[in-house]
């Protein structure tokens, strides 16, 4: 069988556009013949069955990509180790032909570039099949993991050895455990804050050499994944949203499970809540009567566990007020939904959620629900009762199913807990978004400190006015966010340079460090040339 | 017969696999497929089908439209809402594995 057997029509809407498949070219600075030399030596590393050019590359994309040019992000060749020996080796064969590398784990950073690299001719190092569990101890509560282990895998894994304890996951279960802390994703649990909750890594640095941070510095310790800081600087920030090494082990805190766990959820009826809502919460969560990293939900987000726009709109732009109005009668749901969970003695649990409800009842319109009460068999509460412990899914997977067509995109601009500053990035993003045709819908993640405000902009990547309509408008809404004082936390790979530009107090000095910091560890400019907009000298220049 | 039938056959040969057991298709399918596709509540896969298509196309494990073929294209390429699978994730023998279960018959010699 190939591609080509297969009908023309089979292929339209497919993930990747047949444009991007196979170039031939090599990366950037490399002759066809020495490219070819360096795919030979990586061969004879991880054997040649682990070095995929041709058809195979159709999977090494970004399949929600909202670039024009289908080759932007196209890569030449993957390769896969399975070790961190072989990890060494291959960054040793790249600095000799200067090869540039763009390691991916589980490669599912959907939203924000997938499994593609952020520049053209760049050769995706492929971690997924270093995939071992090294240690989970129950005890202390932790585990020891390679970039391959998903979310999936960690929870059947301790669920298989019957260990009691919790995971946190965020709404997608395939990503990589280790990824996700080190793109500083967040989750749900009291656990939520992946990177902080990291503990201990094992690092290969461009040059070949590897170390270990923290503790693991010290040989014979027993104490690499407990005590995160060890003697000296602390090295571990250096390898998230950065092109320093390649993470080929990292620790993570896992919780024990509580002795109860209550889930509940609260509605809220009007769009202006939302400045009411976050204001009752800070001192809530700043106290820690709020113990997890809870969410405030749009209607439109918690809408798409149930329904497609189609459902209840079927012209272009966006959702119009009857139509909002109609799904939250049908899915008895608010304008704003507020998700958190119990942890604890059930005389503790009771504490807490007589404060919660009485701060929440104050809000005119607050109904408040557990997931027993909730009359859908669908709904966002039951599931988010699984999440909240720690259990992971694809549920919430069905926003992209929203509009069809499937492209998403993440904007992630960071606030204070103040419902002044809520209020306001909500009418910013939702009046733009509106302006351009797009439906508003977001999660406001509570943080220790601040609101994660992670608004999803789903379009139809079939239609290319539209995706081009998408793109457009994120350009406008990290600009205008960037003049209000807001940053991005995170952001796609067509973006990474915009967003990098944002951080630019002193002449952008932060980014002159990293710069520096890139030219000692990588003066051949081999691994994720581009990553969050750090570019090596040599594309630099060029 | 490709390589990957004839070893899928001879697999299930030499563990005295039977029908009443899980093949190593259903092993893959419950592995990689199931949290979007499962015949379950919050599957997006299942809803997304259902919605497009009607529910006699909704569940994967209950068509019988779907050739080896087709699904081995799709999982490589992704279509619209699913994003594709990598061989690490998936390998060529295992994607013959999981295409001749869904299928219900081996896949066809390339």
């Amino acid at each position: 069988m190939s591609f080509e057997s297969i009908s023309r029509r089979q292929f339209v809407g497919l993930a990747c556009s047949a444009t991007a498949a196979f170039p031939s070219v090599a990366p950037a600075g490399l002759t066809p013949s020495d490219f070819a030399e360096a795919l030979e030596q990586f061969r004879r590393i991880v054997g040649k069955e682990y070095v995929y050019t041709g058809e195979h590359l159709l999977s090494y994309v970004d399949p929600y990509s909202l670039v024009d040019d289908a080759g932007a992000h196209a890569t030449p060749a993957a390769i896969a180790p399975e070790s961190a020996e072989q990890v060494q080796a291959i960054l040793r064969i790249a600095n000799q032909y200067r090869v540039p590398l763009w390691p991916i784990s589980c490669g599912k950073n959907h939203g924000y570039g997938g499994a593609a690299p952020r520049m053209p001719g760049t050769v995706v190092l492929d971690l997924n099949r270093m995939n071992r569990i090294l240690e989970v101890n129950v005890e202390s509560g932790y585990a020891l993991v390679e970039p391959g282990v998903s979310y999936f895998d960690l929870y059947r894994h301790i669920q298989e050895k019957g260990y009691k304890l919790w995971l946190d996951v965020p709404d997608a279960g395939w990503g990589s455990v280790m990824g996700n802390a080190l793109e500083r994703g967040v989750g749900y649990t009291p656990y939520g804050d992946h990177f902080m909750m990291q503990c201990g890594m094992e690092v290969v640095l461009p040059s070949g050499e590897i170390i270990r941070t923290g503790m693991g510095a010290l040989p014979g310790n027993n104490t690499w994944q407990l005590f995160k800081y060890g003697y000296g600087p602390y090295l571990d920030g250096m390898f998230s949203q950065s092109n320093f090494g390649v993470v080929t082990k990292m620790g993570i805190w896992l919780m024990p499970e509580p002795p109860g766990y209550r889930p509940y959820m609260i509605s809220f009826e009007r769009e202006e809540d939302i400045e009411a809502v976050v204001e009752v919460l800070r001192p809530l969560k700043v106290n820690s009567v709020i113990q997890n990293a809870a969410t405030i939900r749009s209607l439109v987000l918690v809408a798409s566990i149930n329904a497609t726009k189609s459902h209840y709109h079927k012209g272009p732009g966006p959702l119009p007020d009857s139509a909002a109005r109609k799904i939250m009668a049908d899915q008895d749901i608010g304008m704003w939904n507020f998700y958190g969970a119990l942890y604890g003695p059930p005389p503790v649990m009771d504490t807490l959620w007589t404060i919660i409800r009485d701060s929440f009842a104050k809000i005119p319109g607050a109904r408040f629900f557990t997931p027993e009460q909730r009359k859908h068999e669908n709904d966002v509460l039951k599931h988010r009762a699984l999440t909240m412990k720690g259990i992971p899914r694809l549920t919430e997977y069905s926003l992209v199913n929203w509009v069809g067509g499937g492209g998403h995109i993440g904007f992630s601009p960071v606030s204070p807990i103040k419902g002044t500053e809520a209020l306001k990035q909500f009418r910013m993003v939702r009046d733009r978004l509106h302006e351009h045709g797009f439906d508003y819908m977001s999660v406001f993640a509570i943080g220790w400190r601040e609101l994660h405000h992670v608004v999803e902009l789903v379009f139809d990547k079939t239609n290319a006015e539209e995706t081009q309509r998408a793109r457009k408008v994120f350009e406008i809404l990290i600009r205008e966010a960037a003049d209000a004082g807001y940053g991005e936390y995170r952001t796609h790979l067509a973006f990474m340079d915009q967003v990098a530009r944002t951080y630019s107090w002193n002449q952008g000095a932060a980014q002159r460090l990293n710069e520096l910091l890139k030219d000692a560890l990588d003066p051949n400019g081999i691994l994720a040339p581009g990553k969050q907009g750090i570019w090596p000298k040599r594309f630099r220049e060029g | 017969m490709s390589t990957g039938g004839l070893l899928l056959i001879l697999m299930c040969l030499a563990t005295g696999i039977t029908q009443a057991q899980e093949t190593p298709g259903q092993r893959l399918f419950a592995k990689h497929c199931a949290e979007c596709h499962a015949d379950a509540v919050g599957t997006p896969g299942t809803q997304r089908l259902g919605w497009n298509r009607g529910a006699a196309y909704a569940v994967l494990e209950k068509r019988k439209d779907l050739s080896a073929e087709y699904i081995k294209v799709i999982v490589r390429r992704g279509l619209i809402e699913m994003p594709p699978f990598r061989p690490t994730e998936i390998s060529d023998l295992e994607l013959a594995q999981l295409s001749a279960y869904l299928a219900k018959r081996p896949a066809r010699s390339r």
